[in-house]
């Protein structure tokens, strides 16, 4: 679906991403993990023409996205990222539609999608339609992002670290319901994060990133059983040791700790 | 107080369409030139920087600049288009207005621009916005509140700055402060300050209420500042409409300086006209020394006074007197009419002379009575003149004539010098011979026994527009001719400067007192204050 072909994108001397070549399949959900400063984004951007590359090329379903005018390609691609960037000065209802006005959808139809997304986030739309973004709590405003991404029913959604700056518990219940939707919906997607356990969680497949170069590509459970080099296998480990030591305060603490130690 | 709040419909009309105009232009021009710099960021520095050097330009040289500035403008274009530009009035003043309203303007649109989040930036683009659509419907909406305030500030400073279009031939309600400043007629002063302050702060309400209506979505907020807004537009452009289309003929427009003999004498001239002929006149008044002039020659300006020795010396640029003092007032009279197709149609019978004055007490104090006896005291004294005094040719004859060196010297408003010389706070000052007060403050004027100073005898000009289409008018005019002596023109400023009478009631009761045998026509003249047309 999704084909990026030896993609490289320089500043000045350094490159951002350098000779980039993977495919994302139809309907798969496609992780691109590293550190800060690795290049995800970059490479999120290079997809839907945010940023354009120096070398290379993107191809959507066998079309090279340069075909298209950058404006009309983004109209076509879902995108969130954690900052949601809703418009403050409209409504959530507006904000959802905003892709829907620029396709000259008809104001009917707009309305019965937009309250229609809305519920499928589990949103009431008679709750929130008419409300304003600064009203709205982190993880609500981060569904009406999803909700503008998902509008325009795109095939491709991009999705840059979407639940990073959620608390833990809204961050689970954004995770489940987004991963229920997306296989529901049977979207394609490439989601970007630092964080193994969401990657791990939420992947068909992960891509890690490091300096501008893919590292290793492959199944969750490859991942654990074969990391490809040292700062994967790094990478991996700490998700592991924590889960030990999680382990290890439950068994201490389950029987015996009824008093001071 | 009623005669001067009966000015007030026509003044602030006339404002409001300096105003509006300015800030409609400034706001049609500026917003897309702020757009251009935010998408253009090279051309911010020229941008901004030449909207700044307009800021720091003072509003007063800003306004009288764009006179000199439209005269050159307009001989291109009248030579190339043929179309006539007025140098004076209406369009400097407008212009010059604009070019004020801008830099808040301007600048607030780049600031509100520039300020948008970057994450609702990137948030436009990614929903497949072009960058145009990015502009109207996410930039310029959130950087609204900006943009407002940025037309709120330019709004108080053009209705401030456009009392300011008095000097350059536009009436506004600058007019009460200058005039009532030159006679000393504070209630004049402060309808024109009240007047003016209350535009603005309601210009300003109107706008801020537009604004709240506008981000709370409420009808009513929006509805009630946008009708009076409307109204207010409306009733402007209307007055443009009727002052275009009045089939009413052009009153006959008696011009006036800044200062108190001015002002009589323009009201006197246009009684005597209505009285005489029973043609409707109007006064434009606190005219800039040589836009006075300026106004006459490209007959915005029908009729005023000046003297001959301004003339002589301003208009003329000659340096030296003639032989015969009597030949300086042929030789106005025909170069005028040469150079100009001006009327000299009457000597009204006083001089209204500079002279070096100084209180009578410390004349005498210093065995001073002529100028050249004055010179060797100089450098231990202080002298005061107007304005326009020091830059003046006579200013420049008399002290190297005489070999002055003043200690120190000081310009100041000449409707302040003669209280100052009278309080010792300076020792000279220089005066005009028919200022009421030196009389009245016991001023003794320095004899200038070497004759530098040009015989300064007010005559009344007349256009080259008048004087062929008029002469009825001349004639009533001319029949001033000696008509006004030197005491009576003092006793006549003094009543205004000390007795607070109006310049028109002073002039009513003069024209009464000369009245002989003569017939009188009914009095008929348009009271309408000078509202552009």
């Amino acid at each position: 679906m999704i084909e990026l072909d030896h993609l490289s994108k320089a500043y000045d001397a350094s490159f951002a991403v350098q000779n980039l070549t993977f495919d994302v399949a139809r309907e798969e959900l496609l992780v691109l993990l590293g550190g800060s400063g690795c290049g995800k984004t970059t490479t999120l951007k290079l997809i839907n023409r945010l940023v354009e590359p120096t070398s290379g090329s993107v191809r959507i379903a066998g079309t090279d996205t340069r075909a298209l005018k950058g404006h009309e390609l983004r109209r076509r691609i879902g995108y969130c990222f954690q900052e949601v960037g809703l418009f403050p000065h409209m409504t959530v209802g507006e904000n959802v539609a905003i892709t829907l006005g620029l396709l000259d959808w008809s104001p009917g139809v707009q309305q019965a999608r937009v309250c229609e997304l809305l519920s499928m986030l589990g949103l009431e739309p008679s709750e929130f339609v008419a409300r304003w973004p600064h009203e709205l709590s982190g993880g609500e405003r981060q569904r009406v992002g999803i909700a503008r991404a998902l509008a325009a029913k795109p095939e491709i959604l991009l999705l840059d670290e979407p639940f990073g700056a959620l608390d833990p518990l809204t961050r689970d219940r954004l995770q489940q319901s987004f991963q229920q939707l997306r296989r529901e919906l049977g979207v394609t997607g490439v989601f970007v994060t630092h964080d193994m356990v969401e990657a791990l969680l939420l992947g068909d497949r992960i891509a890690v990133m490091e300096a501008g170069r893919l590292v290793q590509i492959g199944r969750p459970r490859e991942f654990l059983l074969e990391p490809a080099t040292d700062y994967v296998a790094e990478l991996m480990e700490t998700p592991m040791r924590q889960t030990k030591q999680l382990e290890a305060l439950a068994g201490k603490d389950s029987p015996g700790d009824q008093g001071p130690g | 107080m009623s005669e001067q709040l009966a000015l007030l419909p026509g003044y602030l009309t006339a404002h409001l369409q300096l105003t509006l105009v300015a800030l409609s232009v400034g706001l049609l021009a500026s917003v897309p030139l702020g757009v251009a710099v935010v998408r253009w960021r090279r051309l911010e520095p020229a941008v901004l920087g030449a909207a700044s050097v307009v800021q720091t330009i003072p509003s007063l040289a800003l306004l009288a600049i764009m006179v000199p500035a439209l005269a050159f403008v307009g001989a291109i274009v009248s030579s190339v288009f043929g179309v006539e530009i007025r140098s004076i009035g209406y369009l400097p003043a407008v212009i010059a207005l604009t070019l004020y309203s801008m830099l808040p303007i301007l600048r607030n649109t780049v600031t509100g621009i520039s300020g948008v989040d970057p994450s609702v930036n990137e948030a436009a683009r990614a929903v497949g916005m072009t960058d145009r659509q990015r502009l109207m419907l996410v930039q310029v909406p959130l950087a609204l509140p900006v943009i407002i305030a940025g037309i709120r500030t330019a709004a108080v400073w053009v209705v401030g700055i456009a009392t300011l279009s008095t000097p350059v031939g536009a009436p506004s309600l600058g007019n009460y402060i200058f005039r009532g400043l030159q006679t000393r007629n504070f209630t004049a002063v402060m309808v024109g300050c009240v007047s003016a302050a209350a535009l603005a702060l309601s210009l300003d309400s109107l706008i801020r209420a537009l604004e709240i209506g506008v981000g709370k979505r409420k009808r009513g907020w929006i509805a009630v500042p946008a009708a009076i807004l409307i109204g207010l537009f409306g009733y402007t452009g209307y007055t443009f409409a009727i002052g275009w289309t009045d089939p009413q003929p052009k009153p006959v427009t008696i011009g006036a300086k800044t200062f108190t003999e001015q002002y009589i004498l323009s009201e006197l001239l246009g009684l005597q006209i209505a009285r005489e002929t029973g043609l409707a006149t109007r006064t434009l008044q606190s005219l800039g020394s040589t836009v006075a002039f300026d106004s006459l020659v490209n007959g915005d300006v029908d009729v005023y006074v000046d003297y001959s020795g301004t003339i002589w010396a301003t208009v003329m640029k000659r340096q030296s007197l003639p032989e015969e003092r009597g030949e300086l007032l042929t030789e106005v009279r025909e170069y005028l009419a040469r150079e100009y197709g001006v009327t000299l149609v009457a000597s009204l019978g006083f001089e209204n002379t500079y002279a070096l004055g100084m209180a009578r007490e410390r004349a005498q104090t210093l065995g001073v009575e002529t100028i050249s006896e004055l010179a060797a005291h100089t450098p231990a004294l202080e002298i005061a003149g107007d304005y326009e005094f020091f830059g003046r040719p006579e200013w420049r004859a008399i002290r190297d004539t005489y070999g002055l060196e003043f200690g120190r010297r000081r310009s100041m408003d000449s409707s302040l010098m003669y209280q100052a010389v009278r309080e010792s706070q300076v020792d000279v000052i220089s005066a005009f011979s028919t200022d009421g007060r030196i009389a009245a403050f016991d001023i003794e004027l320095l004899d200038d026994d070497r004759g530098v100073i040009p015989p300064y005898d007010a005559i009344v000009l007349a256009s080259a527009r008048l004087s062929k289409t008029m002469p009825q008018v001349l004639r009533a005019l001319a029949r001033l001719e000696g008509r006004i002596g030197a005491a009576v023109m003092q006793q006549m400023n003094l009543r205004v400067d000390q007795g607070g009478q109006l310049p028109r009631a002073v002039a009513e009761k003069f024209l009464a007192e000369i009245e002989d045998a003569e017939p009188a026509f009914p009095l008929r003249t348009s009271r309408e204050p000078e509202v552009f047309r």
